[in-house]
């Protein structure tokens, strides 16, 4: 059981958050929008962290989840329990594709970059152009369309608590299977890995597509509980900036990494609010200097500074 | 039909212009430059500031793109320093995540200084028949200016020195240092020189159309396509992939709406990074 002592811990932590913050469907807002980011970020430690595939896709894998679930419900009147695990199953099938690809074209970390940067851009205009399905740049509101408890705030904050908790018990449960060996294997040397019998495609492309999941879960829950899914919920700036930004905050390859660099972008996203459009500035900025300077993050400086033994 | 072509032809120069910048800096220091297109907005504001302090366009023009070069000097020469510490993988992501701060960090301070910003530089005389086709003089002058720029480079990279010592290090970084060149002193000029035609690319978007400060990512993901497509190596097929693209562009965006033909553009891009990864034109994949 100690294995777990940090998840419990972590879980009693959050689920005190509303104790807190219930009064203000503001504050109550933002929590539940920080899980949400928390549970994006833990699946690009996955597939960023630990494999080095450096997807510049994760707001469209997302968004994709989202927007077939969201199209799904309004088109065909599918039932959410039947049109999310669909979501679900796009982003994972995605990001398994460009996974495989990468690693069958022996494609760098650049060019992978590229490729998915090209997606989310593809994504970004397919929805743009797809009017008739998915009303533009306005957006489809999802009001009644989903889950009830995903329109209250309160059972919101839970069910979003409940998906970050299975999200790092997924990743918690791979990285201590064979899987997790490999995975640290090829993260020091791909080559290495390879040629003492370790299946780099396999477990890349397994990472790839169990991240993406976590992603597109993530992704079509949100689109229920913010009402209305549009281009902008999930375009570049808005999650896949935030998300590189918390992991590398927190530090890669760790467990709390990105729950404390999640919630340390939330709390920086409110502090530069003020100053409206000079917020992209402070990412810029945040960007650079975290890579340059704190390539290790938060928890691998706490472990080295209190020796604490934080997984 | 043939209108199209040559529209296609115009807009490709363009893409060209703003991708072998990109091709130029990857190839010499071994960077994918994210903030590209920032730097062509970067020349187009400095432009306008200098024509609305009343300076004359001959004298605006080349201060706004020498602005653009000034910038990409000072980016080579501090931000992009740690990536230069590393070589091969660790440099290009490094420069990736560098440069994509970067282009952020121009966006929003733009955006944020100068958020009704537009040039537009209206040349006086609207219309000219080339061959036929009536063209804007715009269109014209641009793309002449363009040519110029090509024609100015390939000379310089094939005829002086300089231009070998810089062929040399894109061969080989190691083998040219052993010659006694200096990449780095080398990689600032280039990247200046990158970000001068970026510049230019920037002021004569104000030719033909608008430049707003907003269009700063979506020229740079323009050039990289345009870069990308040509190999990311050569500047041949730079040129011939941003005229390709063009024309492709000008097709897709005639027959089938801009949202399908920019979505033809990005698959078309991902294709030949899947297929052929050296580029179009390479021998050799």
């Amino acid at each position: 059981m100690k294995k777990y002592n940090d998840l419990f811990i972590l879980a009693l932590i959050l689920a005190a958050v509303p104790l807190l913050a219930g009064s203000s469907a503001y504050y109550m807002r933002l929590a539940t929008l920080a899980l949400v980011y928390m549970a994006w970020t833990v699946a690009f430690n996955l597939i960023f962290g630990h494999t080095k595939q450096l997807f510049l896709c994760v707001g469209a894998l997302a968004g994709s989840a989202a927007y077939v679930t969201v199209v799904l419900t309004k088109q065909l009147a599918l039932s959410p329990w039947l049109s999310v695990p669909l979501g679900i199953a796009t982003a994972a099938g995605l990001g398994a594709l460009f996974s495989y690809v990468s690693v069958l074209r022996g494609l760098g970390v650049i060019f992978l970059g590229i490729v998915t940067l090209a997606f989310s851009l593809i994504f970004h205009n397919l929805v743009l152009g797809l009017r008739q399905f998915t009303n533009g740049e306005t957006g489809l509101v999802t009001r009644g369309l989903g889950f009830p408890a995903l329109e209250q705030p309160l059972p919101s904050y839970y069910i979003f608590l409940a998906v970050l908790l299975a999200a790092l018990a997924i990743y918690g449960a791979l990285m201590r299977s064979r899987m997790g060996m490999a995975v640290r294997a090829l993260s020091d040397d791909e080559l290495t890995a390879e040629l003492s019998g370790i299946d780099v495609t396999r477990y890349k492309v397994l990472a790839a597509a169990v991240a993406s999941a976590i992603l597109g879960l993530a992704g079509s829950l949100y689109a229920f509980y913010n009402g209305i899914v549009s281009p902008s919920v999930f375009s570049f700036v808005s999650v896949d900036i935030p998300v590189l930004i918390g992991l590398l905050l927190g530090g890669m390859r760790t467990r709390l990494g990105p729950i404390i660099g999640a919630a340390a972008f939330a709390i920086i996203e409110e502090l530069v609010r003020p100053f409206g459009q000079l917020n992209v500035l402070v990412y810029g900025i945040l960007l650079i200097v975290l890579f340059v300077a704190f390539r290790e993050g938060i928890v691998v400086l706490l472990r080295r500074r209190l020796g604490l033994s934080l997984p | 039909m043939s209108a199209i072509v040559f529209d296609g032809i115009v807009q490709g120069l363009q893409l060209s212009l703003l991708a072998v910048g990109i091709t130029l800096i990857y190839g010499l220091g071994g960077v994918l430059n994210l903030a590209h297109g920032q730097f062509a907005v970067f020349g187009g504001v400095a432009t306008t500031l200098l024509l609305s302090l009343g300076l004359p366009p001959i004298i605006a023009i080349p201060g706004g793109v020498g602005s653009a070069g000034l910038l990409g000097i000072v980016v080579d020469r501090t931000l992009l320093l740690p990536a230069y510490r590393f070589r091969g993988e660790e440099r290009l992501l490094l420069g990736l995540i560098l440069t994509l701060g970067l282009s952020f960090v121009i966006d929003g301070y733009l955006n944020y200084q100068f958020p009704e910003f537009s040039l537009n530089l209206r040349l006086p005389v609207p219309m000219v028949e080339v061959a036929g086709i009536p063209m804007r003089t715009a269109s014209l002058a641009a793309s002449a200016i363009a040519l110029a720029i090509f024609a100015g480079l390939f000379a310089f990279l094939k005829l002086t020195l300089l231009g070998k010592c810089i062929r040399s290090i894109i061969e080989n970084e190691v083998g040219a240092e052993l010659c006694g060149i200096d990449p780095a002193r080398t990689r600032t000029l280039i990247v200046c020189l990158a970000a001068m035609m970026a510049g230019v690319a920037g002021v004569t978007q104000g030719l033909f159309s608008t430049l707003g400060t907003e269009m700063g990512p979506e020229f740079t993901i323009l050039g990289l396509l345009v870069a990308v497509v040509g190999g990311v190596r050569s500047i041949n097929g730079t040129l011939a992939a941003g005229i390709l693209l063009g024309i492709v562009n000008a097709f897709a965006s005639h027959f089938v709406g801009a949202y399908v033909a920019y979505i033809i553009l990005l698959s078309f891009a991902m294709a030949t990074i899947l297929v052929r990864p050296a580029g179009l034109l390479a021998r050799f994949t």
